[in-house]
């Protein structure tokens, strides 16, 4: 079995805020680390190596330095990585990038291919949960998303069966190989690395591959490919600003100032008086 | 785990990488355990590093981009009381030129992954989010590596060179150096406060990537033995203040409450005015001096930078006696590893290049400023006072003759010192760093 | 402004300023601007030969560059399947995501958007209803605000499944060419949305707060919240179609219901796709405890960092039960293990729009902020003055809420009674 994993670099988004005055972006001393989600489905994936001796690619696309992520997945015990580079992958939007991580994960299937591919569930800096699916279209393999529990996988049926979120509960559906998984971080807990796999996890090679290794159309990747720009960035707005009284200068007056103030609103009180019944 | 390294260093700060540098260069096999997530993540110190130390270490650094945030071209020292400041600037047109990054300041998350690059791309390997638990010692109790928290996490090295900061529980556990007095460290704060880069070249009469440095002395520790400091970053103004430790705890000052006192200082607001705090930071400083530095080798092991307690606090010099403990550490293993003994036989040759190196020397010379300053109290409290206002009296002009004003001026100082407290302040003053 | 060895005067990048949307990486004809480590665009100078493309195209003006005239953005005007778009790519399209066999609130608060920018383009609202004994729900989107349904009835759409559905919709797209199609992102919502942008090779933009027409170009100006909440980027599609967004629940208000709406209902084909289906085993409901839905409640008790503390909680509870409302979080407290994950507010977890919010000890991270906008009434109490959430309320305490809140109570009962 081929376990492909994606794993995204990404800022870590704490700490990412705009100047309200100035806006400009404050990212003094932001680290970039893996997206949390895709370390789920990475440990995931490890755990279906030690279940069934499958072999578990990790996949990044990005500038150069992302391979800091891939060293990373290699010292947890990912087999092999591959760094997607170019600079032509610059400026993808989610589109675009779906297209380069299929085209990347159709080049990885012509060695051995390719069974399952898991991805967290989303990136969080951008949150938009888009990419997984999009992978799933264009290779057509059968999509199961919010996955919390792999309950079984048997190779001779090539079917899958995962325990899935949804609203109100959970699902569990069956389906056939090959599929992608977006994972919830409920999955599982990434492992820490071994002294000695962390120590090799710096020596190994990462194969580096840009948008010829891949095949891919210089049209459908990056910018180029991406039907959505960015016009602008904003904080995000916040507004009222109501009063506020210090409950040290009178503990009930500041209490009975403020709940005037919620109910200066003649329907609002009412309607808290009706125990909001309309 | 099977395999061995020359060197094994813990810690990835500037002392720590120094050593890998150096080591690594030779074509040492070197490995750095950091314990942070990334080199710099845990560190904090006031902010300047000095041209030459890190240039006997990265000789082409400027042209590597190393992340400098202004060169320092003057240096200031300010005398404060609660009402005033009295000054002292030095601004040398040198520094512009041929004494170019004499001096820099750095923010430590951005210089240390930078100087941990270089140590990487030189061949040393350097593993973070790693924490060594205790070192390893064979039969005859010689050092022959490090223990990790992670799983198979014993490492083989041939000399260990502990580099892992003041709060080295490493040196203390393994009873290579006693757990640091309260007396001989200082607690430092920071706070970073952002303006844009115009305002401060403004502020500060500097432009283009220059920057100021001020030390500040005086009543703004609340009379605690300990000083402040006002460095220009690019686009932020370092502002700190450290005491000692003992003094923090006979006192009871809270430490930010110190900050928040200075920067309402009508000698300091001005500089900040407008600006946003954006990291406050504390840290520990080792200012013990020369009394407190430990012995500097064992069988196997070398300790550099704060973990040696090597700092000189009339100078303000830390960074620079890292760096350089570092590099001096290195070549004694270089040399131990061409002579394939690494016992201390051969390491003590650390300790010979140390006491050689300005490093020690200058620690010597000083070895009595610690306790000057703390028995000293009065420059922290009445001195600061006094000074101003016999300045006051002085260049206060009215109708009073000079000679009533110089009176007067001298009755301002008098009034808090003895003539027999001021000799004795002058006389210990010149001794503690004759 | 800075030269380089060969005179050239050279671009610079504000690294403050800089989004790392890699644009201009995309645009340098020279291949002279990389992501530096610190993960922000960089110029090197020696590459630069100052043609300045990356000033025109960088969205958020981090490029320093001296040029006389700034070319109006966005850089071309409207291309290919472009502007002014055909009378058949006019309509605004929602998809009507139903749940037991009637249309989800998310449908009608996006109907009522879709109704908005549909008169600024002088174009109809479409609303798209797929799924098994749904042409009931084709009569309650009229009355939402659809002039025209889009029904495909199939038994085989009884249950989803991205396959299917993302076929039926996109084949819909194909068909009926709407300019803009809203998405309500539900957990389907967005797993479908993401189907159906591949299939028609077109733009997506997640979770949009804010959609607007953009007045000289008519397009869609998607605003939405991204690095964690801590900054609101404005996203447009330009060139393909339709222009896709999908909308959380409760960021819009739904219009009046309007039985007498008349609008045209047609029938579609569904065909299905052609690769084998997943086959459903079981549905578990949700504990307890976790079905607790926070987002269906008039009101809201919102503990934060500052009342992270279990002894607190059933003053809290009684404090909620008063109000007509239930306990929910932020995220400190779920980390802190006290309440369970479904609780909790803020971008990470659920968008919440009650009549009447009080926060407790919650200091208001953006991420949280933007999740509670929809709030009716704020009421913040907090220990620290200049906490960010008192921006945001309508009234606000200053204090120990262990004091504040007993008091708050007893108000609270004299003013019920």
């Amino acid at each position: 079995m081929h376990v492909a994993v994606c794993i995204k670099q990404v800022p870590d988004t704490a700490e990412v805020k705009i100047d309200p005055e100035t806006n400009t972006l404050v990212r003094a001393g932001i680290e970039s680390m893996a997206n949390p989600y895709d370390m789920t489905a990475l440990e995931e994936a490890l755990r279906l190596k030690d279940k069934y001796g499958a072999k578990v690619t990790a996949l990044s696309m990005g500038p150069p330095q992302a391979d800091s992520v891939l060293r990373q997945a290699l010292s947890m015990g990912a087999d092999d990585a591959v760094l997607l580079s170019d600079r032509a992958f610059a400026g993808a939007d989610t589109l675009a990038t779906s297209y380069t991580l299929s085209k990347a994960i159709e080049t990885l299937g012509l060695a051995q291919p390719v069974d399952l591919v898991l991805c967290g569930k989303q990136a969080i800096d951008g949150d938009t949960a888009q990419t997984g699916p999009g992978i799933a279209e264009r290779l057509g393999l059968t999509q199961f998303t919010y996955v919390i529990d792999v309950e079984s996988i048997d190779p001779d049926t090539r079917r899958v069966r995962v325990r899935r979120k949804v609203d109100g509960g959970f699902e569990v559906i069956s389906g056939r190989l090959p599929a992608l998984l977006s994972v919830e971080l409920e999955l599982a807990t990434p492992r820490r690395a071994s002294l000695p796999m962390l120590i090799d996890s710096f020596r190994a090679p990462i194969k580096i591959w840009d948008a010829k290794a891949i095949n891919a159309s210089l049209d459908l990747v990056g910018l180029k490919g991406s039907p959505t720009w960015v016009k602008a960035i904003a904080s995000p707005q916040v507004h009222r600003a109501g009063p506020k009284w210090d409950a040290a200068q009178g503990l009930s007056q500041a209490v009975s100032a403020a709940m005037d103030t919620l109910f200066s609103d003649e329907n609002f009180a009412a309607a808290f008086q009706k125990g909001w019944k309309p | 785990m099977e395999e061995k390294f020359d060197v094994a260093i813990v810690g990835a700060g500037p002392a720590g990488i120094s050593a890998a540098c150096v080591l690594a260069d030779r074509g040492a096999k070197v490995i750095v355990v950091e314990r942070g997530e990334y080199p710099g993540s845990k560190n904090m110190f006031g902010g300047v590093l000095y041209g030459q130390s890190l240039g006997r270490v990265i000789p082409d650094y400027a042209q590597k981009s190393c992340p400098i945030e202004r060169n320092i071209v003057e240096s200031r020292i300010s005398y404060l009381s609660e009402e005033g400041s009295i000054g002292f600037a030095y601004r040398d047109q040198a520094f512009f030129g041929k004494l170019h990054n004499n001096a820099f300041t750095v923010g430590r998350a951005k210089f240390d992954r930078w100087f941990a690059e270089q140590a990487r791309a030189k061949g040393a390997l350097v593993v973070c989010s790693t924490v060594v638990t205790d070192l390893l010692r064979d039969g005859a109790g010689r050092v022959i590596g490090v223990k990790t928290d992670r799983a198979d996490g014993e490492l083989h090295a041939k000399v260990v060179l502990l580099a892992d900061g003041i709060n080295s529980p490493l040196a203390v556990k393994s009873g290579f150096r006693p757990e640091a007095r309260p007396e001989s460290v200082a607690l430092a704060v920071k706070e970073l406060i952002e303006l844009p880069e115009e305002v401060i070249d403004e502020r500060f009469g500097v432009s283009a990537g220059n920057g100021v440095t001020i030390e500040i002395l005086g009543s703004v520790t609340l009379g605690m033995n300990g000083v402040a400091f006002v460095y220009t970053n690019r686009r932020s103004i370092s502002l700190g203040i450290g005491a000692n430790l003992c003094d923090f705890a006979k006192q009871r000052v809270r430490p930010y409450e110190m900050i928040e006192r200075l920067k309402l200082h009508p000698a300091i607001s001005p500089l900040i005015k407008g600006g946003k705090p954006r990291e406050y930071l504390a840290h520990w400083l080792p200012e013990g001096g020369w009394e407190s530095v430990p012995k500097l080798f064992h069988d196997g092991l070398l300790i550099a930078g704060d973990s040696a307690m090597l700092f000189n606090a009339l100078h303000r010099e830390g960074s620079n006696l890292a760096m350089t403990s570092g590099r001096l550490a290195a070549e004694t293993i270089l040399h131990a590893l061409e002579k394939g003994d690494f016992t201390s036989r051969t390491l003590k040759g650390y300790a010979a290049r140390m006491e050689e190196s300005f490093v020690l020397k200058d620690l010597k010379k000083y070895r009595r400023f610690p306790s000057f300053l703390k028995t000293h109290g009065e420059l922290f409290t009445t001195l600061p006072r006094g000074a101003l206002e016999a300045l006051r009296e002085i260049l206060t002009v009215d109708d009073t003759p000079k000679e009533t004003r110089r009176k007067s001026a001298w009755r301002a100082i008098r009034g808090r010192l003895t003539p027999l407290g001021l000799l004795r302040l002058l006389f210990d003053a010149w001794r503690s760093i004759r | 402004m800075a030269k380089n060895t060969r005179g050239i005067e050279v671009a610079e990048i504000i690294s403050d300023k800089c989004i790392a949307c890699q644009i201009c990486i995309a645009e340098c004809p020279v291949g002279a601007i990389e992501l530096n480590s610190a993960g922000v665009a960089e110029v090197d100078p020696e590459l630069c030969v100052g043609c300045g493309k990356c000033f025109d195209s960088c969205p958020v003006n981090a490029v320093r560059f001296e040029k006389k005239k700034r070319r109006p953005f966005p850089l071309e005007k409207a291309a290919e399947p472009g502007a002014p778009q055909q009378k058949t790519d006019r309509g605004v399209a929602v998809f009507i995501e139903t749940v037991d066999g009637r249309g989800a609130p998310v449908s009608w608060e996006l109907t009522g958007k879709a109704g908005e920018l549909a008169r600024q383009l002088d174009a109809k609202v479409l609303g798209f209803v797929l799924g098994s004994n749904v042409s009931g729900v084709a009569e309650e989107a009229i009355a939402y605000g659809c002039d025209e349904v889009h029904l495909v009835d199939d038994p085989r759409l009884s249950r989803y499944l991205p396959a299917t559905f993302g076929k039926a919709l996109s084949d819909l797209c194909e068909k009926v060419r709407p300019e803009i199609f809203l998405i309500g992102a539900t957990a389907l919502g967005r797993d479908l949305a993401g189907a159906v942008a591949t299939r028609l090779q077109t733009g997506l933009t997640a979770d949009c707060t804010g959609l607007f027409i953009e007045k000289e170009t008519g397009l869609l100006l998607m605003t939405r919240p991204t690095f964690g909440g801590n900054i609101m980027a404005t996203i447009f599609c330009q060139r393909k179609r339709p222009q896709m967004s999908s909308v959380r629940p409760r960021v819009f208000a739904a219009p009046q219901k309007d039985g007498e709406r008349k609008g045209i209902v047609s029938r579609h084909k569904f065909s299905p796709p052609t690769v084998e289906l997943p086959e459903f085993v079981q549905f578990i409901p949700a504990g307890d405890d976790a079905a607790t839905d926070i987002v269906s409640f008039p009101a809201l008790v919102v503990a934060g960092r500052g009342a992270c503390d279990r002894s607190s909680l059933p003053l809290l509870e009684e404090l909620a039960q008063l109000v007509g409302g239930v306990l929910a979080c932020s995220r400190p407290v779920v980390q802190a293990g006290l309440l369970p994950y479904e609780r909790q507010v803020g971008q990470t977890g659920r968008t919440v729009a009650p009549r009447l919010y009080i926060g407790v000890g919650v200091s208001g991270a953006v991420q949280h902020l933007v999740a509670i906008q929809g709030a009716e009434k704020i009421l913040a109490i907090n220990s620290d003055p200049n906490a960010p959430i008192f921006r945001v309320a309508d009234a606000g305490i200053v204090g120990n809420y262990q004091e504040i809140v007993p008091e708050l109570i007893a108000r609270l009962r004299d003013k019920r009674s």
